[in-house]
Parts: structure tokens; sequence; C-alpha cells
């Protein structure tokens, strides 16, 4: 090969090459920053007066005058879109117009006997009464206007008879007839069917975005108790009320294709029409979105799922699961890396020891998983008294295993790095060499070992399938013993993703379960390479 | 500590009185506590030793039933996986179609992260100065620390519904899935031990090459990787060891449709692991079933598994070793 075509062969590979780290950078950005992006929204956000609702009746946090003036005055403004609401369905509601046309009629015939009045003038009333009724109940089921009219027209003919019924219960027939006959003029009775459905679905949407009308009944369910809670989850239940989405077959044998019509349309010429202008502009006075700052979500319990709150639970249990199984490990692995440097000298022992640490290391973390169940949980707590389940305990044991070789290798390197003349002078002066190790060679290692010790930490944090079956539970009470299950945030990420469908409804908390795991690991780690830079400088004479 | 104070003082003061050198009886205290240390701390060694023996023992008496009772035909010969059949049909545990399922996505995984790995390990260690390396060595170290359940998540709630819209898939969840994010789990590793072995390669090499008039790519082509085969070689052994290991991620990612791909190359169907299996089905088999044992069996042949590739990667080590 010619220089010139050699020399390009260069570049390509110094160019291909340093792609490759760019793509791994580029890898760690992707995944990383979609990550704490979304779940950080879980902690600062746009909270809504719902919220703060929220926040006042589970947690008791807030200032109660306050939230409840603001609650006042969103539902000031909420008031008149009820009221569209609550016209328009009376119309359409003919099942509640028909009871209560028969309970009228019933009620007459009660007053009537009440009335000292001859036997045939309460038989011809209540004969009255009964056309009446009929009339109305014939308009009510008619789906056709100029029918429905008719019927209508008949009853509000009668003058004679109104006049002679006034002061009766059975007067308000007439008032019915009325109030049904503007609906008739306004609502094409073909579609009344439709109507009630897409109605429904205008009721459904207005109770996602702002929460049960404060007249009704509170639902049972904390979850539904409030409206949107956050200005992003209200805008996407706002155009679930303004927007209607249906599955079309544009071509035949095709896959449906997803269309949007403004619900405005199907509603056109009604009352109700003017119902999406009026909410959609007064969105932000209905809930009055804040930015918040929801530090607390790092200590709240969460509730209805996960659907409020926050990962207090989760980050205590993956404490205690992780510093159990440091404890446990810690002093192991440094012994073990002592006397691997100290006193390595019978050489088939050691390299037996470091055939186990590598096959230690090696193993899969799900096996170790398999082992903590049948050893910890089956066979040795029954021995200590505990009952046969996922622990803290168990779980911290298995995790303390699995950190363990990280440990022995960083503690080894950390001793191995102190320099043979700190060790040479403790040993001049005759120190024994126990001694020395304790006194001298361990102080100066400790830097190297703290290292080993967060990397660790970070790592039994970030493990999954271990507790799986020896530590870890979707959901739980707070444990008070380590025999006790516990949440962790590894495990809950996990259940959070795949298993759990409530929390789908609530995509900022799952983010926010992972963006949490993913901090504290980040945390740890920037913490150890921080601490290392710090010792190579120490070690290079500053 | 009472020998502490004694010594102290006796180094202080300007006369020594005892000779340096002390005979066992002449220093008991100092003796004892040196060799009491000394036990102390290789009881302590034994417990890696000890917990290597636990894993086995446990894991073989659990697995040990099922082989006994269904022999390695059965499994090793069928791909049918039918722990808890409904109506009555004869349970059935044929691990083909999860260890092909395994075996599959880390070699997708492979295909996709070696040639990353080793040029960012030949970038780290050749090319860019060093404090450029010092800035991209914490990123691969982060890279690695990342739980896995977050790539998992990662896969699921971001990487699988792209796939679905971009690439039209009906299933975002699948083999592709979770060779892609294998593979950036197991770069670090490759990296990182294959730059090792790299630096570990003398300056001597690498400027007779240049005194040739051997390009940078030449040299480091012809040369330094060749002389660091045994390294990494090492490094890939590791990342398929973490690659086959992988839990959280080949079970959120993979899709668990225990068959294997219809064309064998069609990566966009969905697998199952050994791994995934077990993490998935773990929950419901009772104890003491034959499916629980079954189990464990996958989990010894996982970890028969990554202890032959650990003893490979530990002679090519010590054979680089010893070269360098």
């Amino acid at each position: 090969m010619n220089i010139p075509w050699r020399m390009r062969a260069n570049s390509v590979f110094t160019v291909v090459a340093l792609l490759s780290v760019l793509l791994i950078v580029a890898s760690l950005l992707v995944i990383l920053l979609p990550i704490l992006w979304r779940g950080g929204s879980a902690v600062v956000f746009r909270g809504t007066v719902e919220f703060r609702r929220m926040q006042l009746e589970q947690f008791q946090r807030g200032d109660t005058a306050a939230v409840r003036a603001e609650v006042e005055r969103a539902a000031g403004v909420r008031r008149h879109a009820y009221e569209i609401i609550d016209r328009f369905s009376a119309g359409l509601d003919t099942a509640g117009l028909e009871t209560k046309a028969r309970q009228l009629h019933r009620e007459f015939g009660a007053q009537l006997r009440n009335r000292n009045l001859d036997d045939d003038d309460i038989f011809d009333l209540r004969e009255l009464s009964g056309e009446l009724r009929d009339e109305f109940l014939a308009a009510l089921e008619s789906s056709d206007n100029a029918e429905a009219l008719g019927h209508l027209e008949t009853i509000l003919s009668r003058t004679d008879d109104e006049r002679r019924l006034h002061g009766t219960l059975a007067a308000a027939f007439f008032d019915m007839a009325r109030e049904y006959r503007d609906v008739v003029g306004r609502v094409d009775l073909s579609h009344r069917e439709e109507y009630l459905d897409s109605l429904q679905q205008v009721k459904e949407a207005m109770q996602n975005l702002l929460g049960p009308q404060s007249s009704e009944r509170l639902p049972a369910i904390v979850m539904e108790q409030y409206g949107a809670t956050r200005w992003d989850q209200a805008q996407q239940h706002l155009d679930h009320l303004l927007w209607s989405e249906t599955w079309v077959a544009v071509v035949p044998g095709q896959p449906l294709v997803k269309t949007r019509a403004p619900m405005e349309e199907r509603f056109a010429g009604t009352e109700l029409a003017e119902l999406f202008p009026y909410v959609r502009d007064n969105a932000e006075a209905m809930l009055r979105p804040e930015w918040t700052f929801y530090w607390r979500y790092f200590l709240d319990d969460s509730m209805s799922g996960h659907y409020f709150g926050g990962v207090g639970p989760e980050i205590l249990g993956t404490l205690m699961v992780t510093v159990l199984a440091i404890l446990l490990a810690l002093p192991v692995g440094v012994i073990t890396a002592a006397y691997v440097v100290e006193y390595g000298r019978e050489t088939v022992m050691i390299k037996a020891l470091r055939m186990c640490v590598n096959t230690l290391a090696g193993v899969p973390s799900i096996v170790f998983g398999l082992f903590g169940l049948a050893f910890f949980v089956i066979y040795l707590q029954p021995k200590l008294g505990l009952p046969q389940g996922s622990s803290i305990l168990a779980g911290g044991l298995t995790l303390s295993l699995l950190v363990l070789p990280v440990i022995i290798r960083a503690s080894e390197e950390a001793i191995r790095s102190v320099p043979p003349s700190y060790k040479e002078a403790a040993l001049a002066l005759g120190a024994s060499r126990f001694r020395c190790f304790v006194t001298v060679t361990l102080p100066a290692a400790m830097p190297g070992i703290l290292t080993g010790l967060i990397l660790s930490m970070s790592r039994a944090a970030g493990e999954t399938a271990p507790i799986l079956f020896t530590a870890g539970v979707a959901m739980g009470p707070i444990p008070t013993s380590i025999a006790q299950p516990t949440r962790t945030l590894a495990y809950s990420s996990y259940d959070m993703a795949v298993g759990d469908k409530m929390a789908m409804l609530a995509p900022h908390n799952q983010f926010g379960m992972v963006m949490t795991l993913v901090a504290v690991v980040l945390i740890l780690n920037i913490t150890a390479i921080i601490v290392r830079g710090r010792m190579a400088r120490k070690l290079r004479g500053r | 500590m009472s020998t502490a104070t004694q010594s102290e003082t006796k180094i202080e003061s300007p006369m020594l009185e005892r000779p340096l050198l002390l005979t066992a009886s002449q220093n008991r205290s100092g003796w004892l506590l040196s060799h009491a240390g000394r036990t102390l701390f290789m009881l302590v060694t034994a417990v890696s030793v000890v917990a290597v023996a636990l894993i086995f023992v446990f894991i073989v008496r659990e697995a040990w039933p099922f082989f006994a009772s269904r022999g390695v035909a059965e499994p090793l010969g069928s791909t049918a996986w039918e722990p808890q059949p409904h109506g009555g049909n004869a349970d059935q545990f044929g691990m083909v179609a999860m260890i092909f399922g395994s075996l599959y996505v880390t070699a997708g995984a492979m295909i996709l992260a070696v040639p990353v790995g080793i040029l960012a390990a030949v970038v780290l260690s050749d090319i860019v100065p060093f404090r450029v390396r010092q800035a991209v060595k914490p990123v691969v170290e982060i890279l690695a620390a990342i739980p896995s359940v977050a790539y998992g998540f990662f896969a699921v709630l971001i990487l699988a519904p792209l796939m679905q819209t971009h690439l039209g898939l009906s299933s975002g969840t699948n083999a592709f899935n979770s060779m892609l994010m294998l593979a950036v789990m197991a770069i670090p590793t490759i990296v990182s031990v294959a730059e090792d072995s790299l630096s570990a390669v003398g300056r001597e090499l690498r400027e007779a090459s240049y005194a040739c008039g051997a390009t940078r790519a030449e040299t480091l082509w012809k040369v330094v990787i060749p002389a660091a085969h045994n390294g990494i070689i090492a490094a890939v052994v590791l990342g398929v060891m973490r690659a086959v290991g992988e839990t959280m991620l080949v079970w959120m990612a993979s899709g668990n449709a225990n068959r294997i791909p219809g064309p064998w190359w069609n990566i966009t169907e969905s697998v199952r692991t050994m791994t995934a299996t077990i993490a998935g089905e773990m929950g419901e088999a009772a104890v003491g079933s034959m499916h629980r044992h079954a189990l464990f069996a996958v989990g010894l042949i996982l970890l028969l598994f990554s202890l032959g590739l650990n003893l490979m990667t530990e002679w090519l080590l010590s054979r680089s070793r010893r070269k360098a």
C-alpha cells in the first residue's frame, strides 16, 4: 500500500475509534437524562390547588385558612361549568324526570286524601293528574321532536285545568312540561342516547380534572377524592375533555387509525357547547397551578398504590438492607485482604482463596438470590427461631456475600499501595506484624478502603435479583424489625415499571422512584471518584 | 492496651533497656498478640471459602432431586417448558429454548459491544491525552454502576415505545431491545479490562513499531492488539459473563416468550433467558415441588457456566500477566 492510503486508513481508524468513545458517552446521557429529567418532575412540578388540598387533608401540611380560601376561589370559577352541565343533563336525563312524574302523581293522591274533599272531586282530580302524567311520560319516551312537542303542547293547552290545579302539587306538571319543551326545542331527541354517552365521558373527564364536586359524597378511594394535582396531568385530562378520540378503519384490512375530533363538535348547537371554551379558557383559574418543590417526596410514604406521596419507606428499606450488608461484609473483606497481603506466603492457600473470591465475584446475581432463598430464608431462619419468609436479615446476608469480593479487591489494592517505608519504619521500631498492620498500614490504607466501601454500597443498593426472594416486597408496612421484609428502591422500580398497573396512571412517580435509585448510586459513585482522586494526588505528593 | 503503653514509654526513653530482637519467651504478650491476630485473620479469611462452598452445596442440594428424577435428557433435549400444566397433563421441563435465549441475547449484545469496547479501550490507552482519559474513565465507571433495574426501566418505558412507533414492531420488548441494553451494560467491563491489558503492553513494542515506519493504526492493529490478545479475550469473556448472568434487564426487556425465534436470525421476536425464568417463576413454585427443583437446576447450570468462564478468564489473564 502506498503512503497516502496508509495515512488515510490511519485517520479513518482514529476517527472510528474516537466515535466509539463518543458513542459510550452518548449512551450514558441518553439513558440517564430522561430518567433524571422525568423523575425530577416528581419533585419539582406545577402543583395545582388540588395538590395543596391533598397535602393539607392527607398529610396535615400547609396553611389551612389559605388553602381553604384558595379552594373557595377556584370553586367560584368552577361553579359556572357545573351549572352548564346540570342544565344540559336535566333535559337529557329522562329517567330522572320519569320517576319524578310518577312520584308527583302518587304524592298528589296522598295530598288529596288529606284535604277534606268529596270523593267525586278526588276521583276527578286524580283522573286529571293521571292524564297529565301519561301525556308527559309519552313526551319523554318519544325520540321524535315533533311528536314530543305535540304531547307537551297538549298538556300546556289545558289552561283551565292549570287554573284548577293551581296551588296543588300537580301544578308542577305544567312547570315540568314547560321546562322540557325548552329542552326539546334545543336538543335533537333522535340523538339523545348518543348525547347521554358523550355526556358521561364529559362528566368523567371533569371529575378527573377537577375532582368530585363539593356537594357530592366523597369517594372512598383517596385517589378519586382529588382532581389533577399536577398541571401536566391536568393538561392531559383537559385534552381528554376537549377532544374525543376514535379508532377508525381508514383502509379496510389495515390497522385502525386514531382520529381526534373536538368534543365541542359533538355537542354543537346544544347548551353544553359553551362548556368547552369556558373550561379551556378558565382551566388555570380553576386549578391555580404554582411551581412546587416537593422535597418531602423523599420522606413521605406513598398513598393509593403509588399515586400520591413519595418514596420514604423505599429509601429507608434500601438503607437498612445496604447498611446491614456492609456491616457484615466490611470486617470480613478488610481482614481477608489484610491476610492475603500481609501473610500471603502459603501460595496454595492464597491461590485457593483468590479463586474463591473470583468465583464469588462471577456468580450471577440471580444465583445469589437462589442461594439466599435456600440457605438464609428456608434453612437458617427457622434455626434462629424466625419465621420462614423474606426478611431484611436474609437480604442483608445475601447482599453481603455479593459485595464481599468488591470490598476484598478494593481493600487489597489499598493495602498494597501503602508505601513499604511506612511498614518498615514500624517494624524497625519493634512493632509486631499484627500491630504494625493495625496502627500503621490500616490507617494509611483507609481512603482506599473507604472508596471500596462506597462502591460496594452503591452496588448493594442497586441490586434487585438477590433480594427478589429474600427481602423485597412491592407493598407493605414499614418494617419494625429486621425479621420483616421491606420495600426497596430497586425492587419498587422494577415493580412500578412492569408489575403495577396503578403506577401507569402516575408516570411521574414511576420515574421518580427510579430517579431516586439512580441518584443514590450516582452520588455514591461520584463521592468515590472524588475520594480516589484526592488519594491519588496525596500519593503523588500533592 | 497495656503492651502499647509499655512499648511507647520504652521508645521514648533515651536508653533502650531491652535488646532490639526479642525472643518469644521474652515478649510473651507480643508473641501471643501476633499469633492470635494471625489465627483470627485466617479464620475470617475462611468466610469467603466457606461462602463459595455453601453456595455450591445448597444450589446442588436443591437441584439434585430434579436431575435424579428427570435425568439430563429431558432438560437438555426439549424446548417444552410446562412446569404447571392445566388439565392433568404431565409437567415438562425442557430447557433448550431458555438456554438458547440466554446465549442468543448474549451473542447479539457481544456483536454490538465488543468492537465498540475494544476501540474505546484503544482510544483510552493510546490515542487521547491523559486529561481526556481522566475525564472518560468516570463515565465508563458510572455506566457500569447504574443498577440493572434502571437499565430495564429505560428499556421498558422509553426504548420499547420508541421501537413500537418508529420500527413498527408489534411489541417493543424483544430480543433486540435486550441485546442493545445488554451491550451498553457489558461495554464498561470490556473497556476497563481491555484497557488494562493494552496499557500493560510495553512501550518498547510500540516504539519499535513506530521506528519501522508504521502508522498508529498499523501499530495498534498489528502489534499492540495482538500482543494484548489474552487480556482482550479475557475482557470479552468477562463481558459475556456479565450478559449471561444479567437478570432484571432481560426479564423486563426481552418479552419472556419461551421459544426459539422463527427464523433464528429474527431478533425482533421475544425470547426468554434462564435468569428471567428463575426470577419470574420462583414466586409461584411451591417449596419442595418439582418446579422449584427445576428452577434450582437452571440456577446450577448458570452457576457452572459462570464458573467455567471464570476459570477461563483467570487462565487467560495469568498468561497475559506472564507475558507482560
